[in-house]
């Protein structure tokens, strides 16, 4: 085995070519992470100068950046909307990847299809679109925009990423284990709280994970929809744009990298736990 | 014989029919509140923008109001003859004196051949499939193909248009394809050095690899404008060294074309890298022994083996970085300046941007979308390869 892996390097490379290709994947991890760890790294910069060598390090970006109440007011607002993304997505999620992987029904490919176009509409047009829906003269649907139209335009793009993880796992679970659950007396919904909701529990956090991530970076649609109060990047985006704030959005920007960086690897582990757990193989 | 046997078939297809009946019903039950969802928060608005971008609809509430925005006030389809205009000029390495003038729907109907061509050319002929296809994508490519080098783009070919937003629209298109093809570029080789270079620990460098994408878009352009800016890292440092006047910052490194291909390129390729991963590691490695073992050289096999069975997972990955780029706004908003100006932000600068002309914005966003859906529903084929190893 360990053989044959050798040869098939050996022909796909030769010893120069891999150490060339080596070079330039090191290279590429640097041009990947520098400008995040720039980032890092002036956020505890005492100048507001962006320039090598550092005046000197502090804190103090961070403890601004905290105590500036507008801040924490849009923090706290994509907090809520987030978390109320992840679930409502996550629920809908399940639903119609359970109805994708076991039921057959006509129209199932319309649906699939239908579930999943909403990842290659540009955000752009799907902010137009719901600033449209909630025109705030004679709204089509009359809910005002704000928070609660951010939330919507939100579970639109992360469902399509829901049904992605939950319904390959869905579909990876032996059939026979619900269908003897039913034979048992059990009646449907027993049967998947008690055999299908433990086997997908795993994709079922990075569902949630994942919608969460997606709302709490998601700009465009934000920003054609809050009205008085902002989430956090719509923030940091009409900071980036003014030029005045930098110092002030460089700190809390390492701290959402670093968060997203967290829930990305928990994700991640997650996902491989569930994996060794339904004995699928990588 | 026939009637002997036919209650004891019979009795269970009739079960088999009412369970089939019980499981259509549950499964619409199932998608109903994912499809209601999608029904009325993205299917409803859409219509709404197709009859504002038809005159049906006005953002003005008052004909004064209209007057000033330019909003018209019953059925025309003119904002559409406006928007797709006269036609457009194909000029040859920039020069326009060897333009060729070409009406609207002409363009139009050579851009969806060209299209069908590269999804199903090899379908066409079994000899001549892979130049159809190879040709069609180079001339699919060509005329938005561009060396970046600072803020001058140079082209093979040029597309122009006599209507502003469809001028936009070009070169907002050439700038999304320049930066897919240089990433794809840049993609190709980590890709393969992940799949065939490293023996061990494979699939967490790919994580290593993969995961600055998971991070937040926005706050990665804005790394860039820290390093790129006037007064960013490249240009303090080029003062502290006297290599340059603080008065005369190298301007082109941020507000141009090229940072916002570059941007593009940089919050894209980790992504990029997935699809192209999966096709080179799902291959079978004793193709390319077999190659070696009749005498093929290294790089013919890779030409004859390893890339034709690569080529689906690198369109895939191309479109998976050009369709979103197409009507990208936030990056050229953030450091494209006015020559990286991109048709996304004139869509917004119509709905909220000040112009508050909804049916101009109405009908860029109809032809974006329009153009996104086409791209997507004929190279579904490549796409799906790609998502579902993605998925």
């Amino acid at each position: 085995m360990i053989a044959r892996r050798r040869a098939s390097t050996d022909v796909a490379m030769s010893p120069g070519g891999r150490r060339l290709l080596g070079l330039f994947f090191v290279g590429f991890l640097v041009f990947l992470y520098l400008p995040t760890v720039i980032l890092g790294i002036f956020s505890f910069n005492t100048s507001t100068v962006i320039a090598f060598p550092l005046e000197g390090l502090t804190v103090d970006w961070y403890a601004k950046a905290w105590g500036n109440a507008e801040l924490k007011k849009a923090l706290v607002a994509s907090i809520w909307v987030g978390l109320a993304v992840s679930v409502v997505a996550t629920l809908l999620g399940v639903l119609v990847s359970y109805a994708l992987a076991r039921r057959s029904f006509r129209g199932k490919s319309v649906v699939s299809a239908f579930v999943l176009v909403p990842l290659v509409v540009p955000t752009v047009v799907l902010g137009v679109a719901l600033l449209v829906l909630f025109r705030p003269n004679d709204p089509v649907i009359p809910i005002p925009l704000g928070l609660w139209a951010v939330l919507i335009g939100h579970v639109v793009i992360a469902l399509p990423f829901a049904v992605l993880l939950l319904l390959p796992r869905i579909a990876s679970i032996d059939r026979r284990l619900e269908e003897a659950a039913q034979d048992l007396g059990a009646s449907w919904l027993q049967g998947f709280r008690r055999v299908v909701l433990p086997l997908i529990t795993p994709a079922l956090l990075s569902a949630l994970i994942v919608s969460f991530v997606i709302s709490i970076d998601e700009v465009v649609i934000a920003s054609f929809l809050v009205q008085d109060q902002v989430t956090l990047p719509v923030y940091v985006y009409g900071g980036l744009r003014l030029n005045v704030t930098i110092p002030l959005l460089i700190p809390i920007a390492t701290v959402m990298i670093t968060v997203s960086f967290l829930l990305v690897l928990a994700a991640e582990l997650i996902r491989r736990y569930g994996e060794r757990r339904v004995g699928v193989r990588q | 014989m026939a009637t002997t046997a036919t209650p004891v078939i019979e009795a269970p297809r009739r079960r088999k029919w009412g369970r089939r009946a019980r499981e259509q019903s549950s499964g619409y039950a199932l998608s109903a509140p994912a499809v209601a969802v999608l029904l009325v928060f993205f299917l409803l608005p859409i219509y709404f923008i197709v009859r504002y971008s038809i005159g049906l609809d006005r953002f003005a509430k008052t004909e004064a109001a209209a007057e000033l925005t330019g909003e018209l006030a019953g059925f025309s389809t003119e904002l559409w003859r406006n928007f797709l205009g006269e036609g457009a000029e194909i000029a040859l390495l920039g020069k326009s004196s060897a333009a060729l003038h070409l009406p609207m729907y002409v363009v139009g109907i050579v851009f969806v051949v060209l299209v069908l061509g590269a999804v199903f050319g090899k379908r066409l002929s079994a000899r001549f499939g892979g130049w159809i296809v190879g040709g069609s994508f180079f001339l699919l490519l060509a005329p938005f193909m561009t060396i970046p080098a600072g803020n001058n783009l140079l082209r093979l070919a040029e597309l122009e248009s006599g209507g502003d937003f469809l001028r936009l629209f070009f070169r907002s298109v050439t700038m999304a394809t320049t930066s897919s093809v240089w990433a794809v570029a840049m993609a190709f080789p980590i890709a393969y050095f992940l799949a065939f270079g490293i023996r061990k620990s494979k699939y967490t460098w790919l994580l290593v690899v993969i995961a600055p994408f998971l991070t937040s878009y926005l706050l990665r352009v804005f790394a860039w404008k820290l390093i790129l800016g006037d007064q960013g890292l490249i240009n303090s440092a080029l003062f502290e060294l006297g290599l340059r006047d603080p008065d005369n910052a190298l301007s082109f490194l941020i507000y141009s074309q090229f940072t916002v291909i570059l941007v593009l390129l940089y919050a894209w390729v980790p992504f990029l890298i997935l699809p192209i991963f999966i096709a080179l590691e799902n291959m079978d490695r004793r193709l390319l022994e077999a190659g070696t073992d009749l005498g093929a050289s290294r790089l013919q096999t890779f030409r004859k083996v390893t890339l034709p069975i690569a080529a689906p997972g690198i369109v895939a990955a191309f479109l998976f970085v050009f369709i979103p780029s197409m009507g990208e706004y936030i990056t050229p908003s953030l450091v494209g300046g006015n020559t990286g100006y991109m048709f996304g932000q004139a869509i917004w600068v119509q709905f909220v941007g000040g112009t508050l002309n909804w049916q101009t914005g109405s009908v860029l966003s109809i032809f974006l979308l329009g153009v996104v859906l086409f791209l997507t529903f004929t190279t579904s084929k490549f796409l799906r390869q790609g998502g579902g190893a993605t998925a």
